[in-house]
């Protein structure tokens, strides 16, 4: 065996250990939370764990609906703000825009996307909270401190914003310029050409990438921690505070696990997350899959 | 009619067209030859103003159009692009069924305003370009599924759709088998009768064969021009017989 076959199986052999590292480490997760979980399991029903909403960790009653539906409230109205505006800005970037634009565009869709994200924090409190406080909240209910649903949909929606874009304007430059000019050539405008053939030769690259949003929208703690209110109940409507389930993981592990089952209870919240995560994106698969079948 | 005057195109530092006179005569069909890289695809891209779309073009010069200058930028581009068909090198079918492809043109120009209409005319549209009894009870199947032959033929049809006075066809017949490349260059054959077809083409085999006019370019700059016969049997110009005798390509 000469020198660069063993430099090839060498490199393919050490590529191969860490490509199984990482699918491992992913399976040690769920064993790891599932084996942590396993006494609140014990201790109570999965549906009474899953749709009970009482909450009294000192009583020993462990019922996540409120967390669950706070982080179902919180992703889907970051997504439903998110989702036109990125597909209006990519649009806009991909078929519209001079070069000039674009290469001023995309430097600050990468600053947008590296700010940590305590930063979105931040400005949510300063900015988002008062206003729904002050403004918003007055035409509907007697009182709110801002701390809502709303400000945390708001503030993960502008969260998950730049990813989107970036997201979209890769999905609509991968769209043949043939296409484009097929449709032009028609008579079609550009806005025509961008709504009929863009968009639609585009839909499960939206999908995908929406399905990454929606996965990183569920998953992001900090900045959703510090202005959803982080009240256990379920909401209501889009004035009421919430409480998703990274901010109740992150607000309270390390603290109060004095209390029996407690941190079961939490690492179980984990386990919830990471099979909603789980499901979403093998059903988003499945989509793909029939989309990408019907098209062929 | 189509006819071009003092045309330079500019891409970046490039000078890609230069001065170029040109007439192309209705109901027939011009080739546009020439080496690779000699500006065929950019004349032809400015006659549908798809040009404008690359970036850092600059067009200078006249490009009318039943007498109408399209450079002028206050013309009505896109009703410019219905009347000027296009096929491009490879077949393009749009993200959706055959029928669809066909009706596509039309529902964006509002040509009809019954349903029933529009199959009628799609119906057309196919059997013009010999795909109808081809694709029997696979009309609302994804385009994408055809052979690319048919596909071409489909994009043919997609573009008659929208009644163009001419067609522009850019190497269209390159990316295809040979029989399915002559069926598509019988097809032009066909169509001269009603419409004015612009052909760029790489192979002078093509040319010889279908074109009523020959226009040779190189570098820019137009060399030589006429009816084929001339241009092929009594070329006047130098580079025009070094280039059909095959010096260089």
């Amino acid at each position: 065996m000469n020198v660069r076959t063993l430099k090839d199986r060498t490199a393919k052999g050490l590529m191969l250990t860490m490509t199984v590292v990482a699918i491992l480490t992913v399976v040690a997760i769920a064993v790891g939370l599932y084996l942590k979980s396993r006494p609140v399991l014990d201790s109570q029903s999965l549906s009474s764990l899953l749709f009970g909403s009482q909450w009294r960790p000192l009583k020993g009653q462990f019922g996540f609906l409120p967390f669950l539906m706070g982080t179902v409230w919180v992703t889907l109205l970051a997504i439903a703000f998110a989702l036109p505006i990125s597909l209006f800005t990519a649009i806009y970037i991909t078929e519209y825009a001079r070069p000039m634009v674009k290469r001023f565009v995309f430097p600050v869709l990468d600053i947008l996307a590296a700010l940590p994200s305590v930063v979105y924090g931040v400005w949510g409190i300063l900015v988002v909270v008062p206003w729904i406080s002050n403004h918003v909240a007055p035409h509907y209910v007697d009182f709110s401190t801002g701390y809502t649903v709303l400000a945390a949909g708001i503030v993960l929606g502008i969260m998950v914003l730049p990813l989107l874009v970036s997201l979209f304007i890769e999905v609509f430059s991968s769209v043949p310029a043939e296409l484009r000019e097929a449709s032009l050539s028609l008579g079609a405008t550009r806005w025509q050409t961008a709504l009929r053939v863009v968009l639609r030769r585009s839909l499960s690259g939206i999908l995908a990438s929406s399905v990454l949003a929606v996965s990183r929208a569920m998953g992001e703690t900090i900045a959703v921690l510090m202005v959803c209110g982080c009240v256990v109940g379920l909401p209501h409507g889009l004035l009421d505070a919430c409480y998703p389930i990274p901010a109740l993981i992150a607000n309270n592990y390390g603290e109060m696990l004095s209390i029996p089952l407690y941190e079961s209870a939490l690492m179980f919240a984990a386990l919830i997350l990471f099979v909603v995560v789980l499901i979403f994106n093998l059903l988003s698969r499945i989509v793909l899959y029939r989309i990408e079948k019907q098209n062929e | 009619m189509i006819e071009v005057k003092k045309l330079n195109v500019h891409i970046g530092d490039n000078h890609i067209l230069k001065d170029v006179d040109l007439l192309f005569p209705e109901r027939s069909i011009t080739c546009i030859v020439g080496p690779s890289g000699c500006g065929k695809s950019t004349l032809l891209r400015t006659l549908n103003r798809l040009i404008d779309s690359t970036e850092g073009v600059r067009i200078d010069g006249q490009v009318l159009v039943d007498g109408e200058d399209i450079i002028d930028s206050q013309s009505d581009i896109t009703e410019l692009r219905r009347r000027i068909g296009l096929v491009s090198q490879r077949p393009c079918p749009l993200p959706m069924s055959i029928y669809d492809n066909v009706a596509y043109g039309c529902r964006i120009n509002r040509m009809f305003k019954k349903r029933r209409e529009l199959v009628v005319h799609v119906r057309q549209c196919l059997r013009a370009v010999g795909l109808l009894d081809e694709i029997k009870g696979r009309m609302h199947t994804p385009a994408s599924r055809l052979s690319i032959g048919q596909q071409q033929r489909l994009c043919l049809a997609r573009s008659l759709a929208v009644h163009p006075d001419y067609i522009l066809a850019d190497e269209a017949t390159s990316a295809l088998d040979p029989i399915s490349s002559k069926t598509v260059e019988d097809l032009f054959v066909s169509l001269k009768d009603r419409y004015s077809i612009i052909m760029v083409t790489h192979t002078l085999r093509q040319a010889l064969r279908i074109a009523d006019n020959v226009v040779f370019m190189y570098l820019g700059e137009i060399i030589e021009t006429g009816p084929a016969s001339q241009v092929f049997n009594n070329p006047q110009k130098e580079l025009t017989q070094k280039y059909l005798s095959g010096a260089f390509s």
